[in-house]
């Protein structure tokens, strides 16, 4: 199943660094995840930008792009920098 | 001399140390509206005040620490300074844009800057308090680290003090003010060649403001506009710079082992998030900061300043440690002795891969940890093989070999971004005046890899364009006194609830690479932009138009950023640093990091383009016409 990992305040929010998870595409994979915990994540993933094996999803097929069972997919935050 | 402009305080100081004579520097409102002040400005009178060829380590060198028009003015994120100085570790310009409180107790005492030039004859300390200045012995100052030095010194007063390895004119000698340091490029042997132990200045002068009212406003809404960020407001504060360990280590950016692989297997244990659940006792910020980006964690019994994403990354990742603990330790006493800490990791990193390849008889060791505190100490006083690692990267791949794996630009090591994971990021580090740096490149890893919006890291497509005009802008709020940190509203809040994951920021970022020829002709034709952009678009032009009474357009403040890299320019090539040396190692140009054909930095493709949008000859030297139209002379 592909692994999903939490960065920054989503992290905190989550109360996880990583899951599993069995979505198909990144749209169900979000879907899944403002239902799983009852909305408290989604001012974050909102905001956030998606990653798929370290590729951001608008440079794939955005939310349609599909997810494999050895997949990452990292959620993070707007940063800043350093 | 006086300005008809409020923001400054109207005097620049002129120390000369050899003489023991101390007046005015004369700096005219022309050259204010041209460069505005901090880096810009100083470089101009870094270029003004010092014949070709002079030795950085010499009395002819000078050293300047000045401000600009929106430090002390009670604008968010202002209390800044910029030190100015031919650099000991490139031989080229140097400047540091520092937080502490320096700046603002400098405006305080009334003065915008100093120069200081010559050498003093003993330790000295220079005093500088409402208007006047003494020369203070500071014998007893000599030697002690940095804390003990501003311990020592009056309390209620801005300060900037060198520690043992600014004495001992370490190439990468810092200069620190409270817990920042204005690390890069040697400024602190500078000050330590000179016999300046510390600078201090007190006063109770305040900035004059040419608009109260409107300036006020200015401040207020630009408050609220950082406060309510998710990245100024939220995540800098929660986690600092830290925060992007692992959003570099997951874009193949975290420089690794010497910076042969961008991403670390135990990038988390040493990542912002760890480091808040773990070490950190509290953020903080500089005086007049609302973003509080520092650090302060635990070492031993001690609550000190805890390391940025810059150490972390380079005394982590890029020398194979995933102790966290350990780079604090190393962080806390790499300030103490006054080391910049990113060419520190670097100097470990290259000096581990040169033991590694037979090429260097050293005890270091990838991943191995023990007796690295005591190799700082052995740095900042040059004993033993410390005194090989305190000439830096480029010199010991002089004397040892390693050139293909030496990570330099210009002589000074690369930040904590590994360039081939974002290829206009390494073109930064390649055409950065003062060396491999990221903020004077750009911080194109931003737009690549990092930010809300990215566009593909690996594409050269409005990357050089692109550079340029990040690079202008950056300029910019230096010279006006900014910290850099207030630029990361540039996606603005209202942007951000667009979803960067959605259907707008897919067209957002293909679009963005179409972007290379409008960026172009903006660069071209600045003067077009003849309007002061809206506050909640960018902050910066209009608080500095209420500020000074000078009406700061957009066309304007690209012109500002404009001179300040053509005045860099200028003093490099008449230092011999000319466009031959916009170049990176080969690691970055011909080693694949991945197996995708396009994960080296491009440099050759990018170069030429790059150099016609900033008006620069196919040398990489500024043309006739570009001089001519900014109006500045060589």
């Amino acid at each position: 199943m592909p692994t999903v990992k939490f960065f920054a305040t989503l992290r905190r929010a989550a109360g996880a660094s990583e899951i599993e998870t069995s979505a198909k595409t990144v749209k169900e994979l979000l879907e899944t995840l403002e239902r799983d915990y009852d909305g408290k994540l989604d001012k974050y993933i909102k905001i956030s930008t998606v990653l798929v094996n370290g590729k951001n999803v608008v440079h794939m097929k955005g939310k349609r792009t599909r997810l494999k069972p050895d997949d990452v997919v990292s959620i993070f935050p707007p940063l800043g920098g350093g | 001399m006086s300005s008809k402009y409020a923001g400054y305080m109207g005097k620049f100081l002129d120390i000369d140390l050899s003489t023991g004579k101390i007046g005015e520097y004369d700096v005219t409102d022309s050259l204010r509206e041209m460069y505005l002040g901090s880096k810009g400005l100083a470089t101009r009178i870094l270029y003004d005040n010092t014949k070709k060829g002079v030795d950085p380590l010499g009395p002819d060198n000078v050293l300047i620490a000045n401000t600009g028009p929106l430090v002390g003015s009670g604008a968010p994120c202002t209390s800044r300074f910029n030190i100015s100085t031919k650099s000991p570790l490139t031989g080229g310009v140097l400047s540091s844009n520092c937080g502490g409180n320096f700046g603002m107790y400098l405006k305080r005492a009334g003065f915008d800057g100093v120069i200081i030039r010559g050498k003093a004859e003993k330790p000295t300390w220079i005093h500088i308090d409402d208007g006047k200045v003494e020369l203070r012995d500071a014998a007893e100052l000599w030697g002690l680290n940095t804390e003990e030095t501003q311990e020592k010194l009056p309390k209620k007063t801005g300060k900037i003090v060198i520690g043992p390895a600014g004495e001992n004119l370490v190439r990468y000698a810092c200069i620190i003010s409270q817990e920042r340091a204005a690390g890069r490029g040697g400024a602190g042997a500078v000050m330590g060649s000179k016999n300046v132990k510390a600078v201090t200045a007190a006063g109770k002068q305040k900035v004059p403001v040419a608009n109260p009212e409107k300036f006020q406003a200015d401040v207020k809404k630009w408050i609220k506009i950082l406060q309510g960020h998710p990245s100024t407001g939220e995540m800098m504060p929660a986690y600092g710079t830290a925060a992007f360990v692992n959003r570099c280590n997951i874009t193949n950016t975290l420089p690794t082992h010497n910076f042969k692989r961008g991403n670390f297997e135990d990038a988390d244990a040493i990542s912002g998030e760890t480091l808040a659940d773990t070490l950190l006792v509290s953020n903080f910020g500089c005086p007049s900061c609302v973003i509080k980006c520092g650090r302060r964690v635990m070492v031993g019994e001690k609550n000190v300043k805890g390391p940025e994403f810059e150490t972390l990354g380079l005394l982590g990742p890029n020398i194979e440690n995933a102790d966290l603990s350990k780079i604090c330790e190393w962080n806390y006493e790499a300030d103490l002795m006054g080391v910049d800490t990113i060419s520190l990791g670097n100097t470990l990193g290259f000096a581990m891969e040169l033991t590694e390849k037979g090429l260097l008889d050293s005890p270091l060791k990838f991943g191995r940890t023990e007796g690295i505190t005591e190799l700082i100490d052995d740095i900042a006083y040059r004993r033993g093989l410390g005194a090989d690692l305190a000439e830096g990267v480029k010199r010991m791949s002089e004397k040892y070999g390693g050139k293909d794996f030496a990570m330099h630009a210009k002589g000074m090591e690369f930040a904590s971004y590994e360039p081939r994971g974002a290829v206009g990021h390494g073109l930064g580090y390649a055409i950065a005046n003062r060396g491999g740096c990221h903020i004077a490149g750009g911080y194109m890893i931003y737009f690549e890899a990092n930010g809300p919006l990215t566009m593909d890291p690996l594409t050269t497509h409005a990357k050089p364009q692109l550079t340029a005009l990040m690079q202008i802008l950056l300029d910019s709020l230096s010279d006006a006194g900014s910290c850099q940190f207030t630029a990361f509203t540039a996606v603005p809040k209202q942007a951000l609830a667009l979803n960067p994951s959605g259907f707008l920021y897919r067209i957002a970022a293909k679009a963005l690479e179409g972007f290379g020829p409008s960026i172009s002709l903006m660069l071209r034709y600045p003067k077009l932009l003849a309007f002061v952009p809206p506050l909640e678009l960018l902050q910066h032009p209009k608080a500095i138009t209420d500020l000074t009474g000078m009406k700061m357009t957009f066309g304007k403040y690209i012109e500002v950023g404009q001179r300040t890299y053509i005045i860099e320019r200028l003093f490099n090539f008449r230092e011999g640093i000319t466009g031959e040396q916009d170049t990176l190692p080969r690691r970055s140009l011909e080693e694949l990091q991945t197996s995708d054909p396009r994960s080296r930095v491009p440099l050759a493709k990018m170069l030429p383009v790059y150099y016609r949008v900033r008006g620069l000859d196919r040398c990489g030297k500024p043309t006739t016409a570009t001089l001519e139209k900014l109006d500045v002379r060589g």
